[in-house]
């Protein structure tokens, strides 16, 4: 099958397929330049290169607290999603539950509902739970929380559903035939045949929650911002070198986060 | 990435089963649609200013949106945004997506990490990115100047091309996940059978690849669709405080005006807005391809 057309029609697919990556990349490739010029101001060719900036983002008090608030929500709505997800992908996929279509397609909403329109409808739910019960919620760490814990269970609940589907259920039953209760055979069988699936759901929901912007930026108070909208205060004054490293330093950390998951569960297969 | 509901399985405990599922749900449902209603409520409250909000019933809010060209202008301005940004992401990220899903390469998965990596980054981190390539001193103009095609920069920040730019390398990676997890379901059989039939690849691609993964482009048009027409950091960042979309307009009425029940029906527009145009597309897509 390899006449001359096939094969330039294959370098054509390619070539498309390189400019696309490329693109998608593009603005990654520049910031992390930008990160090691010498000068401050981001003008090509650079003047020189410099380590310096690095050593600044720890210095600015919005990236680092920023960043610690994020890794709190992020860590928090992960553990939080997955205890309601995974319970719920199981008796989804394993029972036969009244409105289990309808309950799939709730749980799976809050990944389409455009963030601006929950953080709008957010912020004025928890401005009217504040007015009846009186509990500061508004700005708070368990307001952001809760918020970012409706979108990691969408997460959790489509990759763990997945994985469930793809598990042997008979396995369990030969459990449950050999003497072992439910407990155990949840336990013993069920959890380690979907782990890779609650890997994938507690990477993709951490990562979900501290990249959040849209959302997180109407729930917010003063003094206590994530680090996305830390980064994004900062572009709207001037974008330099000490913003860039910053975004290199979640660009590193972001990437050894996927390598390691890599190891227990192959992204290819996931997402 | 596929929404489908999962099949349930018989012959198991509905009390356990509940037990299971109803927290979620019971949280989902109050943190989703709890907020919504009382949103929608807001919107139709009055704003009086300096008493901030009164509470009422009027749809004067709407009517406001819908009788200023101002506001008209700016939601034009985003539907075509998110429609130019979707079929640039379909047209670019088909390519991508089949390269992928039919490569043998043991690079597969670092393709595929290449593009879950900038998602996950965040769409802030990849507008700076953009900001150091488009600026007067630039990467782009200071490339162009070098080699001495241009004399003055171009003026590229703060336009809509910008923003376009940018949302497009945004919504890209979620357009090329969403096809290559079709294309992957499509036995390459198929094609081979087409080629050995005697069709050329455009035959091939138009009459066998594309009915097959119609499903996909559907879920990636939607989602992208979706993202672009609620964009805020890239609009934000890229297009200036002249250039605005819906996403930061709804922002500006909460957060600088204090205009609650304003913001509220700017942010139900948008919301119908997206979901009636999403409808649409997906009926018309329906009726053409049965």
């Amino acid at each position: 099958m390899s006449t001359p057309r096939t094969s330039f029609g294959r370098m054509a697919l390619n070539g498309a397929a390189g400019l696309s990556l490329g693109f998608i990349l593009l603005p990654l490739i520049f910031v992390t330049w930008l990160a090691f010029f010498r000068q401050e101001i981001p003008s090509f060719p650079p003047e020189g290169y410099s380590l310096k900036w690095f050593s600044a983002v720890p210095g600015n008090k919005n990236f680092v607290e920023g960043f610690v608030l994020s890794l709190q929500v992020g860590v928090l709505a992960t553990l939080i999603g997955l205890l309601l997800g995974v319970p719920a992908s199981l008796a989804l996929v394993r029972h036969r539950i009244a409105l289990g279509p309808a309950v799939n397609t709730l749980l799976l909403l809050p990944l389409v509902m455009p963030g601006i329109v929950l953080g709008t409808s957010l912020y004025v739910f928890q401005i009217e739970t504040e007015i009846a019960t009186g509990l500061p919620l508004l700005g708070s760490l368990a307001g952001l929380v809760a918020a970012h814990t409706l979108v990691v269970v969408p997460w959790v609940v489509r990759l763990v559903t997945a994985s469930l589907q793809g598990s042997d259920r008979s396995i369990e039953e030969a459990a449950q035939n050999l003497g072992a209760g439910p407990l155990t055979t949840f336990w013993r069988i069920t959890l380690p045949s979907i782990r890779p699936g609650i890997v994938a759901a507690g990477l993709f929901g951490f990562v979900t929650s501290f990249g959040n912007l849209e959302m997180s930026l109407f729930l917010v108070g003063p003094g206590r911002i994530t680090l996305p909208i830390a980064i994004l205060q900062y572009l709207e004054w001037k974008i330099d070198p000490t913003v860039a490293a910053a975004s290199v330093i979640q660009i590193v950390l972001i990437g050894a986060a996927m390598i390691i998951t890599d190891r227990y569960v192959k992204l290819s297969r996931v997402v | 990435m596929s929404t489908a509901a999962p099949e349930a399985v018989a012959g198991a405990r509905t009390g356990l089963a509940g037990a299971l599922v109803v927290p979620a749900t019971i949280f989902v449902a109050i943190g989703l649609l709890g907020p919504i209603a009382i949103l929608f409520r807001y919107s139709l409250n009055q704003f009086i200013p300096g008493q901030f909000m009164v509470d009422g019933l009027t749809i004067e809010n709407y009517v406001k949106f819908f009788t200023d060209p101002y506001y008209i202008n700016v939601l034009v301005r985003t539907v075509r945004v998110a429609v130019i940004c979707t079929l640039a992401c379909l047209i670019m990220g088909f390519p991508l997506a089949y390269v992928i899903a039919r490569t043998q390469s043991r690079f597969k998965n670092l393709l595929v990490m290449l593009i879950v990596l900038p998602l996950f980054v965040g769409n802030a981190v990849r507008a700076a990115g953009w900001m150091t390539v488009f600026g007067n001193r630039g990467a782009f103009n200071a490339s162009l100047m070098g080699l001495g095609l241009i004399d003055q920069p171009i003026e590229i920040m703060f336009t809509e091309t910008a923003v376009l730019i940018g949302i497009i390398a945004v919504n890209l990676p979620f357009m090329v996940l969403t096809l290559q997890s079709v294309i992957e379901g499509i036995p390459r059989n198929v094609e081979e059978a087409a080629f050995s039939l005697g069709a050329g690849p455009s035959a091939m691609f138009r009459r066998v690849l594309w009915p097959l993964a119609l499903p996909g482009i559907l879920a990636g048009t939607i989602l992208t669709f979706i993202l672009a027409m609620n964009a805020y950091a890239t609009p934000v960042l890229l297009g200036g405080p002249k250039f605005q979309m819906m996403g930061p307009l709804v922002y500006g009425q909460f957060a600088q005006q204090n205009n609650w029940p304003f913001g509220g029906a700017i942010s139900f527009i948008l919301m119908t807005a997206t979901i009636l145009l999403t409808v649409a597309a997906h009926l018309i897509v329906q009726r053409r391809y049965r």
